[in-house]
């Protein structure tokens, strides 16, 4: 048992930790970092191996030590969730995701203001706790910025300072400068994509990828390999916070990243306040690190997982839970798919970054007119891989064939072999509303590895809003798979009311300490010492992937502690 | 390919075979095989070695049902490389005595429930009956409708032999599947190129390099 003094302890160095602990660091001030996984080492992804990387999901958390348990509702028995797409080693999911970095709309940050002055207070759903967040996109974009040059982003832009600008996504919130770096290079998905959509009337472009399409900052480009999505990066083109922002941290000289490390619990004192966390070491010693600040920057679960699991007699409903909203409000993007076969052209999708290469943003956000549609909100539509890569392990498991061809046998055999180089998917990224009993709580049955309740979800997606969301999506999908020129065009199923991508909730940020979990520098209204970080704090989220917006807030957080919270310690609102 | 390939194929090997003519090229390699097991002397170190050889996991008259069923699931037929040619029960075998040892039983319980169930429909193992009823069982547990399935669920196995039969024909040679990028080959998927060109990347037609594997030559490498 060790007990060690620091300034800063961050849980979890992923997306937004590491940016913090390299900022923090930076500034001065003494960090050490406690990660689940490990720290791989850029060698490490040279293995370009479907079989370990995507399939048994090496980077991910295993879920049989590290379950993570889901239910439709509060009367069912929950069970294990079979793939936790999420990260499990120093980088976080920014190792093996897809580099999709978007920044939000204008009113992503406002949804339920935006809806009520357009379409009155009548068109928000009334089961939905859709609310407000406490800062607007003018406040982030600065932190926008610096996140996309910091981690190097490629992409063009389509709103310079309110002008719109051709090629790139007219839709989105206004940026101050370009990109870094020039758009990826267009591959047959993304023509193909293109095409079709310019045919329909509308505007599609290279979505933003946090992949330099150039060197940048001692970094080689892109070779476009095709192990992007579900792997490492064999040469570090992908801006994991592995290869951005760890090395800096490192060079500070002011941080200590202690690996393999489990957190079960924050400590407090009478007073309330966070004095350090305490953690399992890989060795099974149990371990304290005392600090001023604490961080909490894991996954979306495990941020309400550990608040729950350090209950106080002062917090009985668990730490910094005086809300009762900890665990509340709990979303993740629904994601129909539709699948295009072609019979007069090779499309070779597993060539190249394979997470949304090209999108268009008309259906998105209320990027359309919603007067008539009876719901709120959108999605993006973009083309990708059937599986999160486009190999044939992930294609034999993710391209379920058209209705009347069976899924193996002679005739499937056929179909695969003609197809897995002729296909493509067409994706949307519905986004959910948040509603109150959309849960994570404790599991009272299933432990993990280390003896802990495991994160359980309580969670279906089968809303009303969701639902016609759905219905209202599908169609355009396969409209634009036959624009494509598609010999064949089909619905990939639905699966159960299981979370899809991109988890978001559970600590909510919010304007008011009464009905949210921390305030918009993350920090908590309960205990002014703890910062809880990433997507779990937003309080409604986007048609978008949440990751460059976890990051920027990750900076804003960063700025307010070095600049204001330092000086004078206590609540910055 | 045309049904009549794929049935002058199964004439072929069957024939080759003598006795086992009609069932699947897979089931009559593992009878081959074992016929010749039995041909050896007992105890020695020869079939020793052979023993080694037919499986780290399974015996033989598992190996049999396994490689019948994957070869059911992606079958071979001229050009057209299957199970069998890719080696994917080799594959299975392998990682049931690695990676996946935690599922030893689940394939125990479950080719004991299929072995069951081909007893009692057809009165013979899944490995001896002829295609169509192979076929027939197979779409049986898919469809749930096995009753002699408890746990694993016939859905369950069927799901799992489906997915591990995939693995064995597409992921690396490494892991003893996928044999001379058979399951790579079928698909043209050209493995791991560490470089695609914006030509390439361009391109309509079929990508014609040959598959690298990424371990092999990585092993090779060092």
């Amino acid at each position: 048992m060790a007990t060690e003094r620091t300034d800063v302890v961050i849980v979890g160095v992923g997306a937004a930790g590491a940016i913090l602990a390299a900022e923090l660091a930076g500034a001065g001030m003494r960090v050490i970092a406690l990660e689940r996984g490990p720290r791989h080492a850029q060698a490490d992804f040279k293995a370009m191996d479907e079989l370990r990387f995507f399939q048994r999901q090496d980077t991910r958390p295993n879920p049989k030590r590290q379950p993570v348990t889901w239910r439709p509702n509060a009367n069912a028995r929950a069970t294990p969730l079979r793939v936790l797409n999420y990260g499990n080693q120093a980088g976080g999911g920014s190792v093996h995701y897809g580099a999709v970095s978007w920044r939000f709309h204008e009113d992503d940050f406002r949804a339920r203001s935006h809806t009520i002055e357009r379409y009155g207070a009548k068109a928000i759903p009334e089961d939905t706790s859709l609310a407000d967040w406490p800062l607007t996109y003018p406040e982030l974009e600065p932190y926008y910025d610096k996140a996309e040059y910091d981690l190097g982003v490629s992409g063009k832009a389509g709103n310079l300072n309110g002008q719109i600008v051709e090629g790139g996504n007219p839709f989105e919130a206004p940026r101050k400068r370009e990109f870094p770096l020039p758009p990826l290079h267009d591959d047959q998905a993304g023509k193909l994509f293109d095409e079709a959509a310019n045919k329909l009337g509308y505007k599609p472009f290279s979505s933003p990828h946090a992949i330099i399409s150039r060197d940048y900052k001692g970094r080689a480009a892109c070779t476009y390999c095709g192990f992007c999505q579900g792997f490492g990066c064999y040469n570090g083109a992908k801006s994991s916070t592995l290869v951005t922002h760890l090395p800096l941290a490192d060079a500070t000289g002011n941080f200590r990243l202690i690996t393999l490390a489990m957190v079960y619990r924050v400590n407090s004192d009478n007073s309330g306040r966070a004095t350090g966390v305490s953690y399992y070491g890989p060795d099974g010693s149990d371990n304290t690190i005392e600090a001023e600040i604490v961080i909490l920057a894991p996954f979306v679960f495990d941020n309400t997982r550990l608040l729950l699991l350090s209950k106080t007699a002062k917090f009985p409903n668990g730490f910094a839970n005086s809300s009762g909203q900890v665990g509340k409000h709990f979303m993740a993007h629904i994601a129909p798919r539709v699948f295009a076969a072609f019979d007069d052209r090779y499309v070779n999708n597993y060539m190249g970054p394979n997470a949304q290469k090209h999108s268009f943003d008309e259906f998105n956000g209320d990027n359309f007119d919603h007067k008539d549609v009876g719901f709120i909100r959108g999605s993006n539509i973009a083309v990708a891989t059937a599986g999160l890569e486009g190999g044939p392990i992930a294609s034999a498991m993710g391209l379920v064939p058209p209705p009347g061809t069976p899924t193996w046998g002679a005739a499937y055999r056929d179909f695969f072999s003609k197809y897995f180089a002729r296909h493509l998917v067409l994706l949307s990224e519905i986004e959910n509303l948040p509603y109150p009993d959309h849960i994570i709580d404790l599991d009272p049955d299933v432990k993990d590895a280390w003896g802990l309740p495991a994160p359980r979800v309580t969670y279906d997606w089968h809303r009303q809003n969701e639902n016609k969301q759905v219905e209202f999506i599908q169609p355009k999908l396969e409209e634009l798979a036959r624009a494509m020129g598609a010999a064949h065009v089909w619905r990939a199923p639905l699966g159960a009311g299981q979370p899809g991508p991109h988890p978001q909730g559970g600590t909510r940020m919010g304007s008011n300490p009464r009905t949210s979990v921390v305030n918009k520098y993350s920090q908590s209204w309960d205990v002014p010492n703890l910062f809880i970080v990433g997507s779990s704090t937003n309080p409604s989220m986007s048609g978008f992937n949440p990751t460059l917006t976890i990051q920027a807030l990750a900076y804003y957080t960063a700025d307010a502690i070095t600049n204001r919270y330092r000086k004078s310690p206590g609540p910055l609102v | 390919m045309t049904k009549h390939d794929e049935n002058r194929r199964a004439f072929l090997v069957g024939a080759v075979a003598g006795a086992a003519a009609g069932a699947g090229a897979v089931a009559t390699a593992a009878l081959v095989s074992n016929s010749e097991a039995r041909t050896q002397p007992e105890g020695g170190v020869d079939s020793l070695s052979k023993a080694a050889r037919q499986g780290a996991f399974f015996n033989a008259a598992d190996a049999a049902t396994v490689a019948a069923f994957a070869e059911r699931l992606m079958p071979g037929a001229p050009g057209k490389p299957g199970a069998a040619d890719a080696n994917v029960l080799n594959y299975i075998d392998l990682a049931l005595a690695g990676a996946y040892t935690d599922q030893q039983d689940f394939y125990r319980h479950g080719l004991a429930a299929l072995e069951a169930h081909c007893r009692k429909t057809y009165g013979e193992s899944f490995a001896k009956l002829t295609e169509a009823q192979q076929d027939e069982t197979i779409r049986a547990l898919e469809e749930g409708k096995a009753e002699s399935f408890t746990w694993p669920q016939a859905r369950a196995f069927f799901d799992t032999l489906r997915t591990h039969t995939m693995e064995g024909m597409f992921a690396d040679p490494v892991y003893g599947g996928n044999k001379d990028f058979a399951g790579w080959t079928l698909v043209g998927f050209p493995g791991v190129q560490l470089i695609f060109t914006p030509n390439e990347l361009e391109s309509r037609q079929a990508f014609a390099r040959a598959p690298v594997a990424g371990l092999q030559s990585k092993a090779r490498s060092t």
